[in-house]
């Protein structure tokens, strides 16, 4: 295979896998989480480069470290749990950062990723993700569904969420090859707004892959048309899709709040 | 002892150090109200999306400052029509926002402008090169979290303890919170060239985090918000000069340290 | 009079108000006890009388400044605000932003304090309080506002023994200062105490003293299947609470 046609098949088996995942990830407003577990597994990544580690290795000892300390930090109820996600992920990107810099390893590929660099491991990882990612959520649909309509206690909410979360971990942890630690998110949260306005759950979720997969081709082949940055290309197609399905869908609430309730919803 | 003398008689560390004195009032202040008003993903996210304002910056001869205030208007209206008009959460919404001005971003150092080695610098700060305008945008900060704090700090204390009752008290809590939620933007600007538009929460949250779990009134969190954030930068600011590395992560590891400190001690 | 409503309507949507016919005054010094099932309009029409809501039809007339004592506790309770700092807010509608809390201010809040018995407690962090001295503290916030109309929602519920008593007093005290009280409240035998009874069912069923309106009939129209007779004739509710 040509290194363009790799990068289509990563990007395309990383959009099959975090497209319906996608969709659970804002129906359970985990956004905030997504963009933080990515962010704060900048340790290990930096670690793992520096000793010529595979990636997915040092990216999953780092969400690990990452939820642990986010959990601790949550206990304190002065501090809850938006504050300690960005306690723990300032303090983890930091320590990155400094890693990386310290090690002269190159810092932009572990933040934006390396599209056109992917190994056949990292092709089998996604093969394996793009598979076991919607098998997974397909077994668990019913909690799933039922704990998002309504949290009862006798469902075990906590255990369906952090098992969501286990997904988005090793979603992140495999993709962070692609669209590296700062754009990894993009899969995370675009294809889920762009089926937003979908009716059904089940159409939501298969658009949901659908336009992971599509931006993902989209993106890489722009990006070998156009010259630029592979997983920044894709990234952008994400949201762009995401935005164009919002406003081609229109309509919302016009409830009057104020700025910092409008920005609330977290807390 | 010449660890700390030496880099004092250098005359760039000195405008780090008077950079790092001056932010360390809004810091503290509205550090305070970010921690209370749970704002830590606004002010990571508004910090990411000056991105791509700060690359165009040098190849437009636009001043950094400028720039930057520039890509956080459009965040900050892209956010609010988001928020209002469509059916998406405010955190679907940041997370989109924040990976756009990332991936725009990187599209543009990397491919458009060529910025290379530069990109470090403005995603994790600097201590070289601090210019004039930096150090007014940061004294004008100062002054206008002050104002602010004195002026606004009862509507802001009503509003985020009760915005049920504000209305009937007779306090505007809608128009403080925007107004608050300027401040914070503008506090976001001006910790940029310092720390870097990814680690802003550095000087922003985790000192005001950490005096949170000691204070016991408003002006008591603020007060040690204020010292923490003068003592983690000035010593973040040593180190980085020690190590040879951006102050944006070395003050970020500095901050988490003492808060998982602070944390241990407390409990 | 210092509240009269006359033919008012009350409601958020046009077209749709949630309470109509509302026809009633309290004169300084009365307290006038409103019972009504819920969604029956209570919180509705104290939302209108404070300005937070446009009457949709008919007129009312509030005589001097109006304060709340909401029934939800929807305040953070993680706030580093002690219980003098929360009777102080009372005092920052008057305050202009440029000028800090004046002396005479700070010294009424540490009276409103001492009147609902919680002067030892003054430097108490809010959250620490129990949901009965919570209350007392925002009863105390109302005071500080010295508003000449007060409005409480269900300021009972969920109160401890000592609570309500200790509220029960700073009420009548409040009353004979010459303000106007109005005190939502599920407690049909409580209510007698008060000087006029209000009942709501999405109109106004009745007006009055307590001989007049609390009678089976009324409080049938008033709480339609909500309302069960216990033994000896006396009358319970059945109450579901829910949010507003």
């Amino acid at each position: 295979m040509t290194i363009l046609q790799r990068a289509l098949l990563e990007a395309v088996l990383l959009g099959l896998a975090c497209g319906p995942l996608s969709v659970w990830i804002l129906a359970y407003r985990q956004a905030y989480a997504a963009e933080s577990l990515s962010h704060a597994m900048l340790p290990g990544l930096a670690i793992a480069a520096g000793a010529g580690a595979p990636l997915p290795l040092g990216g999953a000892g780092g969400v690990l470290v990452a939820a642990l300390l986010v959990a601790l930090a949550a206990r304190d109820q002065r501090i809850g749990s938006e504050t300690a996600i960005a306690v723990v992920v300032t303090a983890l990107f930091g320590l990155g950062a400094l890693l990386a810099l310290d090690r002269q390893t190159p810092l932009a590929d572990l933040l934006f990723g390396d599209l056109l660099g992917v190994t056949d491991a990292d092709l089998i990882a996604a093969a394996i993700l793009a598979v076991a990612v919607p098998l997974a959520l397909a077994a668990a649909h019913r909690p799933l569904t039922a704990v998002a309509f309504a949290p009862l206690p006798a469902l075990r909410p906590a255990r369906v969420q952090a098992g969501l979360l286990i997904l988005l971990a090793a979603a992140i942890v495999v993709a962070v090859q692609g669209l590296g630690n700062l754009l990894v998110l993009a899969l995370l949260v675009a294809p889920g707004v762009a089926a937003r306005p979908l009716r059904r759950l089940g159409t939501q979720l298969a658009a949901g892959a659908l336009v992971g997969a599509g931006s993902g081709a989209l993106g890489v082949l722009a990006s070998d048309r156009l010259g630029t940055a592979a997983g920044a290309s894709v990234a952008i197609v994400l949201v762009a899709v995401a935005l164009g399905a919002l406003l081609a869908a229109g309509g919302g609430a016009g409830v009057r709040r104020s700025p910092i309730e409008a920005l609330g919803g977290r807390a | 002892m010449t660890w700390l003398t030496e880099p004092l008689e250098l005359e760039f560390m000195q405008r780090a150090l008077l950079e790092v004195a001056l932010l360390s009032a809004p810091a503290g202040l509205l550090g305070t109200w970010i921690v209370l008003r749970r704002l830590a993903f606004f002010t990571h996210a508004a910090g990411s999306a000056t991105f791509p304002g700060l690359v165009v910056a040098g190849p437009w001869g636009v001043p950094a400052q400028v720039a930057a205030f520039g890509a956080g208007l459009l965040y900050a209206g892209g956010l609010s029509g988001l928020v209002r008009r469509a059916r998406i959460g405010a955190d679907a919404a940041t997370g989109l926002l924040l990976v756009l001005a990332l991936a725009v971003g990187t599209v543009l150092a990397s491919d458009v402008y060529e910025a290379g080695g530069g990109v470090d610098r403005l995603l994790f700060g600097t201590l070289l090169g601090l210019d004039d305008g930096d150090l007014v945008l940061s004294a004008a900060v100062a002054a206008v979290a002050l104002a602010g704090t004195a002026a606004l700090g009862r509507t802001w204390l009503a509003g985020g303890f009760d915005p049920d009752a504000a209305g009937a008290l007779g306090v505007r809590a809608a128009r403080g919170d925007a107004a608050l939620l300027f401040v914070v933007a503008l506090a976001v600007l001006a910790a940029l060239p310092a720390v870097g538009a990814l680690l802003v929460g550095a000087l922003l949250v985790l000192p005001a985090a950490t005096a949170r779990l000691i204070g016991r009134s408003v002006r008591e969190v603020q007060l040690v918000a204020i010292a923490l954030a003068l003592a983690e930068g000035v010593a973040g600011l040593l180190l980085a000069y020690h190590l040879d590395l951006p102050p944006g992560p070395s003050v970020a590891v500095l901050g988490g340290g003492i808060f998982a400190v602070a944390a241990a001690v407390r409990r | 009079m210092l509240v009269r409503a006359e033919h008012l309507q009350a409601g958020y949507r046009p077209g749709r108000p949630v309470v109509r016919d509302v026809e009633f005054g309290a004169e300084a010094g009365q307290t006038v006890a409103v019972l009504a099932p819920n969604g029956g309009g209570k919180t509705t029409l104290f939302r209108t009388l404070l300005g937070e809501l446009a009457p949709m039809g008919g007129t009312f007339d509030v005589g001097g400044t109006v304060a709340s004592v909401p029934q939800h506790d929807h305040a953070r309770l993680d706030f580093p605000v002690s219980a003098l700092d929360v009777a102080l807010m009372g005092a920052y509608g008057r305050t202009p932003w440029w000028r800090r809390i004046a002396r005479a201010d700070r010294d009424a809040a540490r009276d409103a304090l001492e009147r609902v018995d919680l002067a030892d407690r003054a430097g108490t962090h809010f959250g620490a309080l129990s949901g009965g001295q919570r209350r007392r503290v925002m009863i105390a916030r109302a005071i500080v506002q010295d508003a000449r109309v007060l409005l409480l929602d269900e300021p009972f519920a969920g109160v401890d023994r000592a609570s309500e008593e200790r509220i029960l007093a700073v009420l009548d005290e409040l009353a004979a200062e010459g303000r106007a009280l109005l005190i939502a409240t599920h407690d049909v035998e409580q209510s007698r105490r008060w000087d006029r009874v209000l009942c709501l069912n999405e109109r106004q069923i009745a007006f009055g003293t307590p001989e007049e309106t609390l009678t089976a009939p009324t409080l049938a129209a008033t709480y339609g299947p909500e309302l069960v007779v216990l033994r000896e004739g006396r009358m319970g509710l059945t109450i579901q609470h829910h949010e507003h």
